[in-house]
């Protein structure tokens, strides 16, 4: 069995989460095939929503193993949609529910609000939490429910309202776990996590991680047959940590410095210190996706195994889709799919907009992708109208799966402005829809994924003027996009299952 | 269902747990169904309960019926019971405060409290964080689970406290909150039932009165009503009122009504009284012990609730058929008393009087058998021992202690003495004169004036007045004839006390309560149709 351990699914994921997700389906499509094991995508945080975020990622119940659903016994339970009026916890008889629009409701008794009811963000009138109030409208009590519609967690509150205690609950009501928060030099923050009646013992942890060491290693001791891959930096240490697994791996879904140009000698990222230089040692072997950064690696920490292992692979599914044809009009969208963050410089795609406007007055440009701040959203805007292209111009957001393969459906071109990737699993799965790619010339992805002239064009970091142009060209010349989106889809074959079974397979073996 | 409402059963009982006692086994005895109600959290309450005599099948706890442990086998937990959550605990006994420090890692676990017994039972437990924060304190019922948890605040204070099932499932919750004036307060009560149902109170009297509601409608029928009696009044003097479906409700006088016991139509009401005389048509009857007191209820407050007098002290058949010890065997002069030393007792009177009688009958003795009071620095017992000094008593008067030794006392000696300020019954003087004692009593309301009968089994003689105490003794210390006479009447006159007579007395009460139900229940929403 393989496990991946990662913090958290969330409504807008970043690569990382979706690289993990898309592993975990992979190797499931293969364990079906005998060709490689079981898998599933392992979570440390509390999340009321992980079955909603979990399917939203593409992933069923058995693919997800959350540390506080394990412990509540809630891994397995089906999803009951739970009405705020049909709550078996309120009488009825004793105290009315006042609705105040679609977000809350009001607990009422004799004309006092007693408690308010938050409704489920997006849904219509299911319960998300209650909160109580004392006779002097203080909350006293916070209960949570999960999305599948049971009461998860209840929270009580120190006199100035602040958390006290978190209390996680097994369906029968017992807490399972309890996490208090006290001074913790001279400042409130959770002091104790509390494992209760765990095959009949309790256990108590100063911090959530040795909770979930602890939770690791009961996984690793009940099953004789189990590996971890690490893929969120800040998890490595712990899982260096776990006793009982046969292997243990690390997937770098980053660049390990913040200079790329100095891969070798600059500094290393904070972030990978435990993974590469404290506790490098307990991997079998550390992952990177292209043979570039396992070059690199290789000689800055000669003792440590550096493998290659695949980002991503595509399905049979997403590979035998009939191949789009150029339509008698052409769409002239172009779309940039990635979190909009300063890294990836979503701003270089307004900025090669604007210049190909010029010449083909009825391109566009979707941006698909969450906006890491406020800021960056409200610059790209001001951007936007400063270069005169707000009209052609709309900021898609974050959408699913399906959506994103209807996008590419529509696209013409991929932009990649990034600083640097480490791979470009968008561009794959572009180049599953037949979407050419014109990206800047930056490790380590670019030249694994793009041959400049055949499926797309690698231009010079940073010059949007040669990436406008060579939009221009590919835009203006039907032949040529034919020729590209057949080249992408032929690339996108090399990524396909039965092929990156083998690179695991070489890799785990 | 026939339901006894009071706070707990504790070790030390008052003269109202005595009164249930002595109801309860009544009730046994005649096959009437009943049920001790009780409304306070006591760690300790269903062994002391117990081992007085009640079983657990008899006992309603509010916090038990909850935390469904209301039948619980008790067991033993000792400090290396406990699940402390880590690995090598070290348990350092520290016996001048009664608990073990518990340590792992040179860092200190849990501070376990325990009884100072042989066995040393856990208490409870004080919770230390990693980084020394006492955050939580587990009380453990004395059969031996956490029955309450004291989560505290970030001050060191306490905060929410929740009580829990043995799983567990916490049941009810009390959050102490800051209130609008800036004061910690008891703010708000949350049950969440075993439906799951969950409701919040802002007072333990709201959750006093769903409970009460509870067990109506648990023990509902349309054929016979539930009765509640409600033995101490601010458990549910106003819950009683607001029950949401009929019920026979009973307010039980353990007391004088008035604020001067003496004066029935003194303006102030008895604080603990006071509400409930003021709705006393809201109840279905009201019960005192003595007819004085039914009397001067009725004459004062004119009610329409019914008034039963029904004594709330039972004299045993196998007392009532005891052998009469004659004046020949009894020790001659040798007064007895049973109560503590305190003062409403106001026992330093009847010392004065002994001290007058002295003077004239040398043999004559005193004997105070009870606690003495430690209030006001055992203020009451210091006055009595200046007494003695003042009448020379040294050899006279004895200051005994408590006894459980009733009938051999009582049986040797020959007369019974009462001064006290008030009373609410006093078993004592009753058990006094089923044993055949002469008694003489201040006429003091209620019980002693009317359990002592001037003139037939001793006498009864002005408040405040002893000398004329000292008189009435002389008097039957002069005359072996007269004595003999107030011995036999002594005898005679606990019959008013017997089994048979009090049950007499319940019967009349729950023959009213049936009679009253079909009324009810015709009145009720809903049920006109039965």
């Amino acid at each position: 069995m393989y496990y991946f351990v990662s913090e958290n699914i969330f409504a807008y994921n970043s690569g990382t989460e979706h690289a993990q997700a898309k592993r975990v389906q992979f190797f499931n499509r293969e364990y079906q095939q005998n060709r490689l094991d079981q898998a599933a995508y392992v979570t440390r945080d509390y999340n009321r929503f992980l079955n909603r975020d979990a399917a939203a990622i593409g992933l069923n119940n058995d693919e997800v193993l959350n540390m506080y659903d394990y412990f509540q016994g809630t891994t397995n339970v089906p999803r009951k949609k739970q009405h705020l009026r049909l709550l078996p916890q309120l009488p009825l008889d004793r105290y009315h529910i006042v609705g105040h629009g679609p977000n809350y409701s009001t607990v009422e008794d004799k004309g006092r609000v007693i408690a308010r009811i938050n409704v489920m963000p997006a849904t219509v009138g299911l319960v998300n939490d209650i909160t109580y109030y004392d006779r002097a409208d203080n909350i006293t009590v916070r209960e949570n429910f999960d999305w599948r519609g049971f009461k998860s967690s209840v929270d009580y509150f120190h006199p100035d309202g602040q958390l006290a205690v978190q209390q996680f609950l097994n369906l029968a009501g017992d807490p399972v776990i309890e996490i208090t928060h006290m001074n913790v030099n001279g400042q409130l923050l959770p002091s104790m996590y509390k494992l209760k009646n765990y095959l009949g013992h309790d256990y108590r942890f100063n911090s959530q991680e040795q909770l979930f060491l602890f939770f690791l290693n009961e996984i690793a001791r009940q099953q004789p047959d189990v590996t971890l891959i690490s893929d969120r930096r800040g998890l490595d240490h712990i899982v260096a940590a776990v006793q009982g697994t046969v292997h243990k791996y690390a997937y770098l879904h980053g660049i390990h410095v913040g200079n790329v140009k100095h891969p070798v000698r600059g500094k290393l990222y904070d972030a990978y210190t435990n993974v590469l230089e404290r506790f490098g040692g307990a991997f079998t072997a550390i992952l990177v996706s292209t043979v570039s950064q396992q070059k690199d690696l290789a000689s800055r920490y000669p003792a440590l195994s550096i493998k290659v292992a695949p980002d991503i692979s595509l399905s049979p599914v997403t590979l035998n889709k009939a191949p789009v044809t150029l339509q008698k009009q052409p769409s002239h969208q172009l779309i940039y799919v990635g979190r909009l963050s300063p890294e990836k410089r979503p701003d270089q795609a307004l900025r090669v907009l604007a210049k190909v406007v010029k010449t083909i007055p009825d391109a566009t440009l979707v941006y698909y992708g969450y906006a890491a701040s406020q800021d960056i959203m409200d610059n790209l805007q001001t951007l936007a109208q400063k270069l005169e292209v707000t009209d052609h111009v709309t900021f898609g957001g974050y959408v699913n799966e399906e959506k994103l393969q209807q996008a590419y459906q529509q696209a013409q071109v991929i932009l990649q402005p990034s600083i640097a990737e480490s791979f470009g699993m968008n561009l794959v799965e572009a180049m599953g829809g037949g979407v050419p790619a014109i990206i800047y010339d930056v490790p380590y992805g670019a030249h694994v994924l793009v041959a400049d002239g055949v499926n797309g064009y690698i231009v010079p970091d940073g010059s949007n003027n040669t990436m406008a142009q060579k939009v221009v060209t590919l835009l203006s010349d039907d032949n040529l996009w034919s020729q590209m989106s057949t080249a992408a889809y032929e690339k996108a074959q090399a990524f396909a299952d039965d092929k990156m079974t083998i690179m695991w397979q070489n890799v785990l073996k | 269902m026939n339901f006894f409402i009071n706070a707990t059963m504790p070790d030390h009982k008052s003269g109202i747990e005595h009164a249930e006692l002595k109801r309860l086994a009544l009730f046994n005895k005649n096959n009437e169904p009943a049920k001790l109600v009780l409304c306070d959290w006591d760690p300790n309450g269903h062994i002391t309960a117990n081992q007085a005599g009640i079983q657990d099948e008899q006992i309603i706890n509010l916090f038990d019926y909850f935390q469904e442990t209301s039948n619980v086998t008790a067991k033993l937990i000792q400090v290396q019971d406990i699940e402390y959550g880590v690995l090598d605990a070290q348990y350092t006994d520290d016996p001048t405060n009664s608990r073990y420090l518990v340590t792992a890692n040179n860092q200190l676990i849990a501070r376990v409290n325990y009884k100072q017994d042989d066995t040393r039972p856990v208490k409870s437990i004080e919770w230390f964080d990693g980084f020394n924060n006492l955050y939580c304190v587990d009380h453990y019922d004395a059969r031996g689970f956490v029955s309450l948890k004291q989560w505290y605040t970030a001050d060191n204070k306490i905060g929410t406290e929740t009580w829990q099932t043995p799983t567990g499932r916490v049941v009810i919750e009390a959050f102490h909150k800051q209130t609008m004036r800036g004061n910690m307060q008891k703010t708000s009560w949350r049950l969440i039932d075993r439906h799951n149902k969950c409701q919040q109170f802002d007072t333990r009297t709201a959750l006093i009165t769903y409970f009460l509601d509870c067990l109506n409608e648990d023990y509902w029928s349309l054929d016979y009503p539930n009765v509640f009696i409600l033995d101490r009044s601010h458990l549910g003097d106003q819950a009683l009122l607001q029950l949401k479906k009929p019920a026979y409700t009973v307010f039980h006088l353990h007391n004088a009504h008035t604020a001067d016991a003496q004066d029935p139509e003194a303006p102030l009401f008895n604080n603990n009284y006071e509400f409930a005389l003021n709705v006393i048509d809201g109840y279905d009857a009201v019960v005192s012990a003595t007819h004085k007191q039914t009397a001067d209820v009725r004459t004062r407050l004119q009610p329409k609730a019914q008034l039963f007098t029904i004594p709330v002290g039972v004299v045993s058949n196998k007392l009532l058929t005891a052998p009469h010890v004659p004046l020949a065997n009894r020790q001659f002069g040798k007064m007895v008393v049973f109560a503590r030393i305190a003062w409403e007792k106001h026992l330093d009177d009847l010392v004065r009087a002994i001290g007058i009688v002295h003077r004239e009958i040398p043999q004559v003795t005193l004997d105070l058998y009870g606690y003495p009071d430690p209030g006001d620095n055992y203020k009451a017992q210091h006055e009595v021992e200046a007494v003695i000094a003042e009448y020379d008593l040294a050899d006279v008067v004895t200051l005994k202690g408590y006894t459980t030794k009733i009938d051999e006392v009582q049986n040797n000696a020959m007369m019974y003495g009462l001064t006290s300020r008030m009373e609410g019954f006093n078993l004592a003087i009753m058990e006094a004169i089923s044993h055949g004692l002469i008694s003489f009593s201040y006429d003091v309301n209620y019980g002693p004036n009317e359990i002592v009968a001037d003139g037939v089994n001793g006498a009864v003689v002005p408040y405040g007045d002893y000398q004329a105490l000292a008189a009435a003794i002389l008097q039957v210390l002069r005359d072996p004839a007269l004595a003999e006479k107030y011995i036999e009447g002594a005898y005679q006159s606990a019959e008013r006390y017997s089994e048979a007579a009090v049950w007499d007395a319940w019967k009349k009460l729950l023959s009213d309560a049936q009679a009253s139900w079909a009324t009810k229940i015709a009145a009720m929403p809903g049920h006109r149709r039965g």
